[in-house]
């Protein structure tokens, strides 16, 4: 009895003295990130885009999918800020619409594929041995095919649309998540304090995503922000190939490939829709190296 | 030929400068090294010893380092004042050094003959041929068996010992006149260490170059030193010859680290140890730097920093207790408390 | 090291029947009866049941599997639903046209990048080591297909120096090589810098610089060796996502290709030859990865001793 009473008070210590840990970071996180000018700004950049999701209404003086043809392919003018498509449509308000699915897109195929690799990685790293194998040669297998080429693989058998190109972009950030947390979990169960809250009696689901998973939130974090920009961009390219967001859908990618067709005449119906990709992927970049510095001591200068 | 001087350093000064101020690791060195004899420099780590090696070749990292003041007169020409096309001569053939660490201080992946042979060609002009052939004979002549086979390896396949006689026989491949051996055996155990001692005590004959040993450990100072400087926070604060520092430490701290010595025939109950903590270089007090871990402090210890004084001839000692002032404070004192 | 590929040889075999395992299931995955996908449109009952006993289409899955496999590895990738020829013959012809246009590319990350970092790495936080990581960050961020677009619209458009789209000859690589090539050039670069910066401070540069050597032969011989070394794991895993950008590459220029046969399959729902593409590429990745295994263990013998 004595013998467990101290062990709770010895288990209490450690996880006080880990949490302790935890906030200490947390405040070293906030004053360098704040300190990171390239960081500041690629937040700033990332919240004017998720800024205009919400006040696309607003903000967008023509209806993005009414088809003016008498208007059709107008340079940038003073009424039309980025110029005309081909169906005489506003660039300027079709492209407010679309950062709606092009981030859209990008959060929900990180968002999913991060879910699944993170418990992947929980569960290959926590319990190791066969379940670890099995877990890590799948891995290998998804990580082995080029590219996009997984995610046009299952494109193929889902067929073309939006959603599907979501599935498959985030199939493809998978592996990238289990990697890296199942590295992470197995540092992190050597350490002492789950040792004492195992012999505490805690089961392993307590331990696994009260215990384990706080500990290693920062490098999900990083790799969450650098797969944005990677999945924004791989999206995008799949519906400018034809097989994600099927016109008339202001969807970046997708108008820049019916602005392609169009590069001789009016080569702004591809620029402006590639920029809008290009800034909010230099937001995610620059946030990305922001945040792996501050919350990744040993790659600081 | 002997007794000439090779290196003089005068008032040298390294500060490092950075956003949270002016470290001064080197702060006024002053010493003399003749050809053929040995320099010890003995001190607690972070006193600044290191850096007062690195700056005799200027190889501080700078930014953020600097050698703000002094000169380091090399047969008495100025290596501050050189251009670093000049000094780049002089490295590794008139002045060369040996690291501290075996273990990274050699490129992991160049063999290691090709590390020595490619000084030999730099500074004597060699042909590959010719200076391959020397970094091998170097290489045996440091005690290398099977010197033609060790010099194409590299460094991984070689023990620390082994590594560390490679970095010797580079140093000395050029006969360098002074050689500059910043701690060169602590990182081996102790049997490799005599043998090393040994090496660099040979070839020292040999070539007659200067040594300045950098260490913390005043038994390798006995036995390899023949005048010795004590660095205490980025100062001189005692030099002797190494026969007479022993039995006569005259500095408070040079008392202090012999008295912290394991003594083998002496039944100690316990080593002794300084209390207290070396000032931050960042923030020197403005009196004698010692004084707050001294026995001996006074007043004046606290309020003014003592000079280098000779107290005797070849014996310099920075502190207040060997001077004028002190003798007529202390009766001073007497009167007060009589 | 004979016997370390071996061993990595026997690590691949997994790899590449999970590969071909997923690449199987593509058609499981299609909605639908496979035969009569299989069959193309308007084909008869008749002739759908023909082709699910001639393919074996009847049999249970893991058996369609192995015999998927073993007319793999005969070179068997089955037949185009468009036109009915052997898929494996249309690779044969867009292959070579895909590798070359990979080879330029890695050619130009390799090159680019290495010169780019090394010019950033000599002079930490200098004008040209700002300028090269900008520019740097910009070509991660850029989207190929847009940066190919714009390349397209000054050089070939604009300023007619070079051949807007099409693969007939040497002018015709320099632009899809470029686009390609780009965003492994800025990941070369951003790690050859920060490679080259932990290597600067370490002590056998220091030793280096003070044996007197020249500054070019301190940075060229014993800072850039060592610094490399990561650097060839990370130009082998561009190789992967550039075997990708292929596909938007090859769709901006016109290039008939194995990224753009497996687009165009897409669309028709040509699904053994999407299959085939898949497959293939993921095999050259597969290897190329081996290969840059091996040229790292060359390269960095230290690790025999861990």
């Amino acid at each position: 009895m004595t013998v467990n009473a101290s062990l709770v008070v010895d288990t209490a210590e450690l996880l006080l003295a880990r949490r302790q840990v935890r906030s200490e970071k947390r405040k070293a996180f906030f004053s360098a990130i704040g300190q990171n000018k390239a960081a500041v700004v690629g937040g700033i950049i990332i919240l004017l885009y998720i800024s205009m999701t919400f006040l696309a209404p607003i903000l967008a003086p023509y209806d993005p999918y009414e088809i003016n043809l008498k208007d059709k392919l107008q340079s940038p003018s003073g009424d039309h800020w980025m110029g005309t498509d081909d169906k005489g449509r506003d660039i300027l308000s079709r492209i407010l619409y679309g950062s709606r699915l092009s981030l859209g897109v990008g959060f929900s195929s990180v968002f999913f594929g991060a879910s699944i690799g993170i418990i992947l990685g929980l569960v290959a790293g926590y319990y190791g041995k066969w379940i670890d194998t099995i877990i890590s040669r799948c891995l290998d297998v998804m990580l082995a095919f080029p590219g996009i080429l997984l995610a046009l693989a299952i494109i193929s058998a889902l067929g073309p649309s939006l959603i599907n190109v979501t599935v498959a972009v985030g199939v493809f950030s998978i592996p990238l998540f289990a990697r890296i947390v199942r590295g992470s979990t197995m540092e992190v169960k050597q350490l002492e304090y789950i040792d004492a809250i195992r012999t505490l009696g805690a089961n392993d689901f307590i331990i696994i995503f009260r215990h384990i998973f706080p500990n290693i939130l920062s490098p999900i974090i990083v790799q969450g922000t650098m797969r944005l920009a990677t999945a924004i961009l791989s999206a995008a390219g799949l519906s400018f190939l034809g097989l994600g967001a099927q016109p008339p859908s202001p969807e970046w990618g997708a108008m820049l490939s019916s602005g392609r067709d169009f590069i001789f005449s009016a080569p702004y119906m591809a620029i402006f829709p590639g920029l809008m990709i290009s800034v909010l992927v230099l937001g995610f970049n620059l946030f990305g190296d922001g945040l792996r510095d501050a919350l990744d001591p040993r790659m600081k200068k | 030929m002997k007794n000439e001087v090779v290196l003089e350093v005068k008032n040298l000064k390294t500060h490092f400068i950075s956003k949270k101020g002016i470290a001064k690791a080197v702060d006024g060195i002053d010493f003399v090294l003749r050809r053929g004899e040995t320099l010890g420099i003995v001190g607690e780590s972070g006193c600044g010893k290191s850096m007062t090696s690195l700056s005799i070749l200027r190889l501080i990292p700078s930014p953020p380092g600097k050698i703000v003041d002094g000169e380091i007169l090399l047969n008495g020409k100025d290596l501050v004042k050189m251009s670093n096309e000049e000094l780049r001569k002089i490295r590794g053939n008139q002045i060369s050094m040996i690291f501290q660490e075996p273990m990274t201080s050699l490129n992991p992946v160049i063999p290691v003959g090709e590390q020595i042979a490619e000084a030999l060609r730099l500074h004597q002009g060699l042909s590959k041929r010719q200076a391959w052939d020397k970094s091998v004979e170097m290489i045996g002549l440091v005690g290398i068996p099977s010197p033609e086979k060790r010099a194409k390896q590299e460094p991984f396949q070689l023990s620390g010992g082994m590594r560390q006689r490679i970095m010797i026989a580079m140093a000395l491949a050029c006969t360098p006149e002074v050689l500059i051996a910043d701690e060169p055996t602590t990182a081996l155990d102790v049997t490799i260490q005599a043998q090393i001692l040994e090496i660099m005590k040979d070839l020292q004959k040999k070539i007659g170059m200067g040594i300045i040993f950098i260490t913390h450990d005043l038994g390798v100072v006995a036995e390899m030193c023949d005048q010795v400087g004590v660095m205490y926070a980025g100062q001189i604060v005692e030099h002797q010859n190494s026969a007479t520092l022993f039995r006569n430490p005259l500095h408070p701290y040079t008392q202090g680290l012999i008295g912290s010595l394991p003594k083998l025939y002496e039944n100690q109950e316990e080593l002794q140890i300084i209390e207290g903590t070396v000032p931050s270089p960042y923030d020197y007090p403005d009196g004698c730097r010692f004084a707050e871990r001294c026995p001996f402090a006074q007043k004046m210890c606290i309020e003014k920093q003592p000079e280098l004084i000779q107290y005797d001839e070849d014996m310099k000692v920075r502190c207040w207790k060997y001077t004028a002032q002190w003798q007529e404070e202390s009766s001073s004192r007497e009167m007060v408390t009589q | 090291m004979f016997l370390f590929i071996l061993k990595r040889l026997a690590q691949i075999v997994p790899v590449i029947l999970g590969v071909t395992l997923v690449v199987f299931l593509i058609m499981q995955m299609v909605p639908g009866d496979s035969a009569v996908i299989l069959a193309g449109e308007g084909a008869s009952i008749e002739t759908v049941e023909e082709l699910r006993e001639n393919l074996g289409l009847n049999k249970p899955l893991y058996e369609q599997y192995f015999s998927y496999i073993a007319n793999v590895f005969q070179g068997d990738f089955g037949n185009s639903l468009k036109n009915n020829q052997p898929v494996l013959d249309e690779i044969m012809i867009r292959l070579p046209i895909t590798m070359e246009l990979a080879f330029f590319s890695i050619l130009i990350t390799i090159v680019l990048g290495l010169i780019a970092g090394i010019i950033s790495a000599i002079r930490p936080y200098s004008l040209s080591d700002i300028g090269v990581m900008v520019v740097a960050l910009l070509g991660i961020s850029l989207p190929s297909f847009w940066l190919g677009l714009l390349l397209m619209y000054v050089f070939s458009i604009k300023l007619q120096w070079l051949p807007v789209a099409g693969w007939d000859s040497a002018a015709h690589i320099i632009l899809p090589a470029i686009t390609l090539g780009a965003g492994g050039a800025a990941i070369v670069a951003r790690m050859t810098r920060s490679s080259m910066l932990e290597v600067v401070g370490q002590d056998y540069v220091r030793t280096a610089r003070a044996k007197g050597l020249k500054e070019h032969v301190i940075i060229y011989k014993h800072a850039l060796r060592n610094a490399l070394i990561p650097v060839i794991t990370v130009v082998g895993l561009q190789f992967g996502s550039l075997l990708g950008g292929t596909v938007l590459v090859e769709s901006v220029f016109a290039i008939n290709g194995i990224g753009r046969m497996i687009v165009d399959a897409i669309r028709t729902r040509d699904i053994p030859m999407v299959q085939g593409g898949v497959l293939i590429a993921s095999l050259v990745f597969v290897f190329v990865n081996l290969l840059v295994d091996i040229m790292y263990r060359v390269f960095n013998k230290r690790i025999d001793l861990n």
